[in-house]
């Protein structure tokens, strides 16, 4: 197991198996998605011939940590067989939910924030990491809407499940920004209600703005461009105060050449080293 | 205050129902966004994923029947369909069914084993590696252990029973050739096709009934003493020998050995 390096790097997509192995981009780091990589063949192949340049980190969406049925036993052996067979440096996975009444519901869905779901996802985390036998990081949302009765903070609810189970927090700072813009929340105190110790990982993204019927705007997290000004701020005041984190650069649509997510993985190391006199935050 | 179950259920039957209605009184209200604008936002997330799912499954139905068309029977089948499970190389297997019997899709007869092609080949791609039996391993047997043989089939290799000339017509679809389509006329005689992932590479063959006889007893499990008979003996042997030259077995086990 190669372990993540406090450097940049990038979500490794499909699109970019190929120009990985043949160029060898000066990234610190890469991220799978863990469900890309549960059967065999060619992208199973790839992989393997990329980890042996890289440290590897595996990234889920589908285990649904929030489920109040419980973790799904099947997806949860396919995320430890993976995790297995790739030795990935982090694993992690999202506060949400995605799986109800025995159905996948392919999103990452956001949670009453009560002291009933804490427990739930403690108890889920709990599994997970007993499952695999190490540390997981928990993802922050974004999210579109709030529920009625909700009665925690999303920053106090997340900072009790680290501490609570003892997992880390992967800090999404794209996320944190929009789901501050959609809900009126002050993103700085966000940041500030997060134990630093906790912190193993920062996700940085692209977003976009949906427009509804009624002239309304709504941020979207969709991976889908490139960061923009405001997050990249958000990610300075982020390491000012979480210090020296591993760094991704995430897009899941409109993927670019990959010199466009290296070139951003490049600035997101020049602001680590500015932050904390690093080096060398971005080569391998 | 609602349970957390309460809540996910009533989630997750409006998105699958598309009625927003049934979770919209648990969402907070405000004057500039409705409860149900913000449910439909992940109604379409819901559904735009599952649709991309399929479309990486089934890009030769795609193109036969152009984006929109695609569109609106992946949306039907999503909400007839919703996944059981996260993994989603495994959604969507019941799509060439679903296509045979979809109104808007009637007059094109041959819809469905192109969809059950795609299917079968998309279901080898994502296959686990297991390691390939070789035959050496079969040669410390004694002739009495030989006939109790039970192969297993190795996890990236399926057997299947199509009709329309389904693989020429995938095959056309997918190398951009439509001009050798025009007049083309699909034969309805079922056929059977052998598909397999050879290295990495997926490898189909079509089959004689005899062969796929063959093929379905050695993939089903039977002993080499139950699927072989005198009269066809020679045939069935030279397709056991072809599926170990080809690695479609990923082991053996003696019949009644421990």
């Amino acid at each position: 197991m190669s372990p993540i390096p406090a450097k940049a790097g990038i979500g490794l997509r499909f699109q970019h198996h190929r120009a990985v192995l043949e160029d060898r981009p000066p990234v610190g780091w890469l991220e799978v998605h863990t469900e890309n990589y549960m059967g065999g063949g060619v992208p199973l192949d790839f992989l393997e011939r990329i980890r042996r340049d890289y440290p590897i980190s595996m990234h889920g969406v589908g285990l649904s940590l929030g489920s109040a049925d419980g973790l799904d036993d099947a997806h949860l052996g396919r995320v430890a067989a993976a995790v297995a067979r790739i030795e990935p440096g982090l694993v992690s996975e999202h506060l949400s939910w995605s799986t109800a009444a025995g159905h996948y519901l392919a999103d990452l869905l956001p949670l009453p924030l009560t002291e009933e779901a804490l427990d739930i996802v403690c108890a889920n985390v709990a599994r997970f990491q007993e499952r695999l036998g190490r540390r997981v990081l928990v993802e922050n949302p974004s999210s579109y809407l709030r529920f009625a009765h909700s009665t925690i903070p999303e920053w106090e609810f997340i900072a009790a499940v680290a501490r609570r189970t003892g997992c880390g927090i992967l800090c999404d700072v794209n996320n944190i920004f929009v789901s501050a813009c959609n809900h009126g929340w002050d993103p700085l105190v966000y940041l500030d209600a997060l134990d630093p110790a906790t912190i193993g990982e920062i996700h940085l993204a692209g977003h976009s703005f949906k427009t509804l019927a009624n002239g309304a705007t709504i941020r979207i997290d969709d991976h889908g461009s490139a960061v923009i000004d405001e997050v990249w701020n958000l990610y300075v005041e982020a390491i000012a105060r979480l210090g020296a984190v591993p760094t991704l650069i995430e897009r899941d649509n409109n993927v670019p050449p990959l010199a466009e997510l290296v070139a951003e993985a490049d600035h997101a190391a020049g602001l680590l080293a500015r932050a904390h006199g690093l080096h060398d935050a971005h080569a391998a | 205050m609602p349970t957390l179950r309460e809540v996910q259920s009533a989630f997750a039957r409006g998105l699958i129902a598309r009625d927003t209605g049934l979770a919209a009184p648990f969402v907070v209200e405000d004057e500039s966004i409705a409860a149900a604008e913000r449910l439909g936002i992940y109604r379409n997330t819901f559904v735009g994923t599952l649709i991309q799912a399929l479309r990486n499954t089934y890009p030769a139905i795609e193109r036969l029947v152009g984006a929109p068309f695609f569109e609106g029977a992946a949306t039907v089948f999503v909400g007839q369909h919703p996944p059981l499970g996260a993994y989603l190389n495994e959604y969507g297997g019941e799509f060439g069914d679903f296509l045979a019997g979809f109104a808007p899709a009637a007059s094109l007869a041959y819809l469905p084993d192109v969809a059950r092609l795609e299917w079968v080949l998309s279901s080898i791609a994502n296959a686990p590696d297991a390691p390939v039996l070789e035959p050496a391993a079969l040669g410390s047997l004694s002739e009495a252990e030989q006939g109790l043989v039970r192969f297993e089939p190795h996890p990236a290799v399926r057997l299947v029973r199509l009709a329309f000339d389904a693989d020429v017509i995938r095959q056309t679809v997918i190398r951009h050739d439509e001009d050798s389509f025009k007049g083309f006329a699909p034969d309805p005689q079922p056929f059977w096709l052998l598909a397999q992932r050879e290295g990495l590479e997926p490898v189909m063959r079509r089959m004689t009934d005899a062969e796929a006889d063959t093929t379905r007893a050695l993939f089903a499990g039977q002993t080499l003493a139950e699927i072989l008979t005198p009269e066809s003996m020679e045939a069935q042997v030279s397709v056991l020998a072809d599926h170990l030259a080809h690695g479609r077995f990923a082991g053996f086990a003696v019949a009644g050995a421990a």
